[in-house]
């Protein structure tokens, strides 16, 4: 689809356009400063209805402008997915109503909080109004100890309202804002690095979930779900970025290796993930989110 | 670390406020971007797409290219809304896949906006290449937020 092209008018009613004045009334030196200046802009107008786009790009010639930033999907994108493939167990996924407490640890409270979300997501899908509520509440609780309690108080009574109105497809975008609004509420306090604990939390909850599914009723389809390098690539570079502080905790320690571990798993044969595979990567993401979570517990 | 000399910390202080000066009107300009980034993508969420609250954004020359990288999953369709607070900006946003094959269904322009649709053929990274194709100012701020359907 092209944009209509500057010459496609009259050139008469361009100069009124232009100039506001017909060609006749004007004198030749401005007819002909204001057909240079109509040049330029027919061929501004040229370029931008541009020719198609390529078909094929080298995507090397784009090394140094490549964007790092990665928009990490939110869960209910895979989720999504899964639904149509058949119809998960959300539920069992959700396992038993429990609260996690904020620990005495900022880094350890945002991977829980990330956990949470993810738990949020789960239970969006299970159509539980009554756990999305209570995990609503928690995100607050979680917040609060990251120092980013006010920016997600509408979020969460949002999540409440949404959720005993039933409004699913509300009730994700509010979770998927809580996460935006915890972000930017840390850049603003220079704590990226603790957002980046949220965003890989749920990342770690989201792919148990998802195993899980998976590989309690195999397909490549669904398997094929796990193919995201890319996620996995951007986390461990954020993990290695960070302060030595934050390196030097045992649970990031922890996630590094867990993440180098699934990356060989998830980047075989193009995308190809067999039963095995997925197996041992719910292994270490329930290891994982298990050590993030045991001591909230 | 050594403390800086009178003349040298004039400077500094100069750079420093250069920086942040130029670094709070590319916040500005890309805060803008991404309000018609959003002002695209409505129309698409009162008919069912999930718009995501998360985006990217910048500011490029005339001509300039820059790729992003996503993960998309087959079995959703995804919408790329690209959006610019510079009036009588051309841009345009394409979605390729790892290969470098053009991968979108379709892609189109309406004024400040440009978008691409895909329905991806597999699980993976794709790149939105975004790209001014003209513009009237030197630097052009862009958005880009992107919504999926269930």
């Amino acid at each position: 689809m092209h944009t209509r092209g500057a010459g496609d008018l009259f050139h008469d009613r361009l100069f009124m356009l232009y100039l506001g004045t017909a060609p006749s009334e004007i004198s030749p030196i401005l007819k002909t400063k204001a057909l240079c200046a109509l040049a330029g802009a027919l061929l501004v107008a040229g370029k931008a209805s541009a020719e198609p786009p390529a078909e094929k790009i080298d995507l090397k010639q784009f090394p140094a402008e490549t964007v790092n930033e990665v928009v990490v999907p939110v869960p209910s994108e895979v989720f999504a997915v899964l639904e149509k493939l058949g119809n998960p167990n959300w539920r069992a996924e959700l396992g038993p109503a429990k609260t996690f407490p904020a620990t005495a640890d900022r880094a350890q409270d945002a991977l829980l909080l990330g956990t949470v979300i993810a738990d949020g997501f789960i239970a969006v899908e299970a159509e539980d109004s009554e756990r999305v509520k209570d995990i609503g509440r928690n995100v607050l609780t979680l917040a609060e100890a990251i120092n980013v309690r006010k920016s997600v108080v509408a979020r969460s009574n949002s999540i409440v309202e949404k959720a005993d109105a039933r409004k699913w497809d509300a009730v994700r975008r509010e979770f998927d804002g809580a996460l935006q609004d915890v972000n930017q509420a840390m850049a603003e306090l220079n704590d990226e690095q603790l957002a980046q604990l949220v965003s890989l939390g749920g990342w770690l909850r989201g792919t148990e979930a998802l195993t899980s599914i998976v590989d309690s009723k195999y397909s490549t389809e669904r398997a094929e779900l796990l193919h995201q390098p890319l996620l996995v690539d951007y986390f461990s570079r954020q993990l290695s970025k960070m302060s030595p502080r934050l390196r030097g905790k045992e649970i990031v320690g922890d996630i590094r290796r867990s993440l180098d571990r699934i990356n060989p798993l998830i980047e075989k044969n193009n995308g190809d993930i067999r039963p095995e595979a997925v197996a041992e990567i719910h292994t270490i993401t329930s290891e994982v989110v298990g050590r993030i979570r045991s001591k909230a517990g | 670390m050594r403390p800086l000399s009178l003349p040298s910390r004039r400077a500094a202080v100069c750079a420093a406020a250069f920086l942040v000066c130029g670094a709070a009107v590319l916040h500005a300009y890309v805060d803008d971007a991404m309000s018609f980034a959003y002002e695209a993508a409505n129309p698409y969420a009162e008919k069912g797409w999930i718009i995501r609250e998360d985006a990217w954004g910048g500011d490029l020359g005339e001509g300039d290219k820059k790729a992003v990288t996503a993960q998309l999953f087959r079995g959703n369709s995804y919408i790329f809304f690209l959006g610019t607070d510079v009036e009588g900006a051309k841009l345009r946003v394409n979605i390729y896949d790892t290969a470098g094959n053009l991968a979108e269904s379709k892609s189109w322009q309406e004024g400040k906006f440009a978008y691409a649709e895909i329905k991806p053929g597999a699980t993976g990274t794709y790149y939105a290449v975004v790209e001014v194709l003209s513009s009237p100012e030197e630097r052009t701020g862009w958005a880009l937020v992107y919504g999926f359907r269930r």
